[in-house]
């Protein structure tokens, strides 16, 4: 059973380094966001597997509710296309 | 279950070195990119990936005969050999309680830069940092 | 261009399984779990709740709660502190920015997403209200908090604002002003509390000291672990009620303000005075 929890969390922890790469090397800032709410979502099952609820309370509505919320009135904003 | 030593390496290692390719990705990217809301971007990653190394150090392997449990006690009213078992089967909750305050600042810090660079491409109107040194403070 | 991206993508797993491989064969120490916890962390555990050492525990089984409040609760002062200077500082950059509240009364149902996202945004409103709140009290027995609590609301607040429009919902009564006293008011009970036991100390007569939550040995003054049997953890119970407060109406302050038209803040910027 051990071996199931960290197996859960390295699955976890790939699919966070996945969805990073594809957020820094993206030109559409609102597929970069989308990118990066992906691998929030990533490390909330890390810190639930990790036995920390109080953080899982925490981080699921700051890093997938607020941060994309001001990421996407930013980008609305100003520029949406990467430049050069 | 020492048979189960090596597996159990590989994967923290799996996960301890995920994370820190997420961590050099992401300052890669603070530094690298033109842009500032990708930089904005990179800087979220790069936190909260110091924040799970945090938590990570907290962790112990399951006691055996029993699982490992957060640090919340839900047998009361306590006893003394409840409350022993819960010292002896819960993870640590010291890093817990600095992350939630390490998050609470990064959030934060993100929300008055995103404000800043609202004010930044209304005056200058571009979020390209090559444009915007080479105009030396003149607004457009 | 696409195949490129997704080659270095795989390059990097593969690179990551084979490192890691390294590592546990011994290459850099292999990294394990330890199999123990620190004699700090079992210190931290075994005084959340202890009716036998009553002069050094928080009476809440709840041991993160218990420090982020009780044993560390200076740090936390300082980290409202912050969110209070970060949330201050938004409203300098945009002060004398009036974010108009006048519409003609039809336009009102108008504005905002189509009737399903409004229709939705009603029911979903109530119920992530409640557990928003239910979150925040529950904090000494539950996971769960002032933050927790706070921030949950200030979502579905956000919700509320994009989703009817900005104009709807200040004459519906979310506006700065509204924001700015819920704030305050948060705030200012986290400042009382945290001397509320030194006043009372003081009062009777005897040693008290900032943050402090429960009699000690040589400061025997104190609020009640327990109300009617039900178990509140002194200082606990009113710090997250307060924190919730004060960190939903901040962060929903901060969106109103980012979410205001740019004609408004352009015209601001040029210098026209709103008369």
């Amino acid at each position: 059973m051990e071996v199931l929890a960290l197996t859960l969390m390295a699955i976890a922890a790939l699919l966070s380094t996945l969805a990073t790469y594809l957020a820094i090397t993206e030109r559409d800032l609102l597929t970069a966001v989308i990118y990066s709410a992906l691998q929030s979502t990533a490390y909330a099952i890390i810190f639930y597997l990790l036995m920390a609820p109080d953080i899982v309370l925490v981080y699921i509505p700051v890093a997938v509710g607020l941060y994309p919320a001001v990421f996407i009135v930013l980008i609305k904003k100003s520029e949406r296309y990467e430049g050069g | 279950m020492s048979s189960d030593l090596p597996i159990i390496a590989y994967l923290t290692g799996i996960v301890v070195i995920s994370l820190f390719v997420n961590m050099g990705i992401s300052l890669y990217g603070v530094f690298a990119k033109p842009s500032l809301i990708k930089k904005l971007i990179a800087l979220t990653i790069l936190s909260d990936t110091a924040n799970v190394f945090a938590i990570l150090v907290g962790y112990r392997r399951w006691p055996p005969g029993s699982v490992v449990r957060p640090p919340v006690l839900t047998e009361l009213p306590p006893t003394p050999e409840k409350i022993a078992r819960f010292a002896s089967t819960a993870v640590d909750p010291l890093p817990q309680a600095l992350v939630l305050t390490a998050i609470v600042i990064g959030l934060a810090v993100i929300i008055f830069l995103a404000v800043v660079i609202m004010q930044i491409y209304r005056t200058y109107g571009t979020t390209d940092v090559r444009i915007i040194s080479k105009l030396r403070g003149e607004r457009r | 261009m696409k195949y490129e991206r997704a080659l270095i993508a795989a390059a990097i797993i593969v690179f990551i399984l084979v490192l890691s491989y390294a590592v546990a064969l011994g290459a850099m120490g292999a990294a394990l779990p330890p199999p123990d916890l620190r004699e700090l962390a079992k210190n931290y555990l075994k005084l959340t709740i202890n009716p036998w050492m009553r002069n050094l525990t928080v009476m809440s089984p709840e041991a993160v709660t218990a420090i982020v409040w009780d044993f560390r609760g200076l740090d936390t002062f300082f980290e409202t502190a912050v969110l209070y200077l970060a949330i201050i500082g938004t409203v300098a950059i945009y002060r004398g920015v009036y974010t108009s509240r006048k519409t003609v009364a039809e336009d009102e149902e108008k504005g905002g997403m189509s009737p399903i996202a409004k229709s939705v945004t009603k029911i979903t409103l109530p119920m992530v209200l409640a557990v928003a709140i239910a979150i925040a009290l529950h904090g000494h027995l539950t996971p769960g908090g002032g933050f927790q609590g706070g921030s949950t609301a200030a979502v579905i607040l956000l919700l509320v604002l994009v989703v009817f429009s900005l104009h709807f919902s200040m004459h519906k009564g979310i506006t700065k002003g509204s924001m700015l006293a819920l704030r305050s008011t948060g705030l200012l009970g986290i400042a009382v509390t945290s001397v509320l036991v030194l006043i009372l100390g003081l009062l009777v007569g005897c040693q008290a000291f900032i943050f402090q939550n429960q009699p000690k040995a040589y400061a025997p003054a104190g609020l009640p672990a327990t109300l009617d049997g039900m178990l509140i953890s002194g200082t606990l119970i009113l710090f997250n009620i307060f924190e919730c407060l004060a960190v939903a109406a901040g962060l929903t302050l901060t969106f109103i303000l980012v979410l205001t038209h740019e004609e408004e803040i352009r015209s601001a910027m040029k210098g026209d005075k709103h008369e």
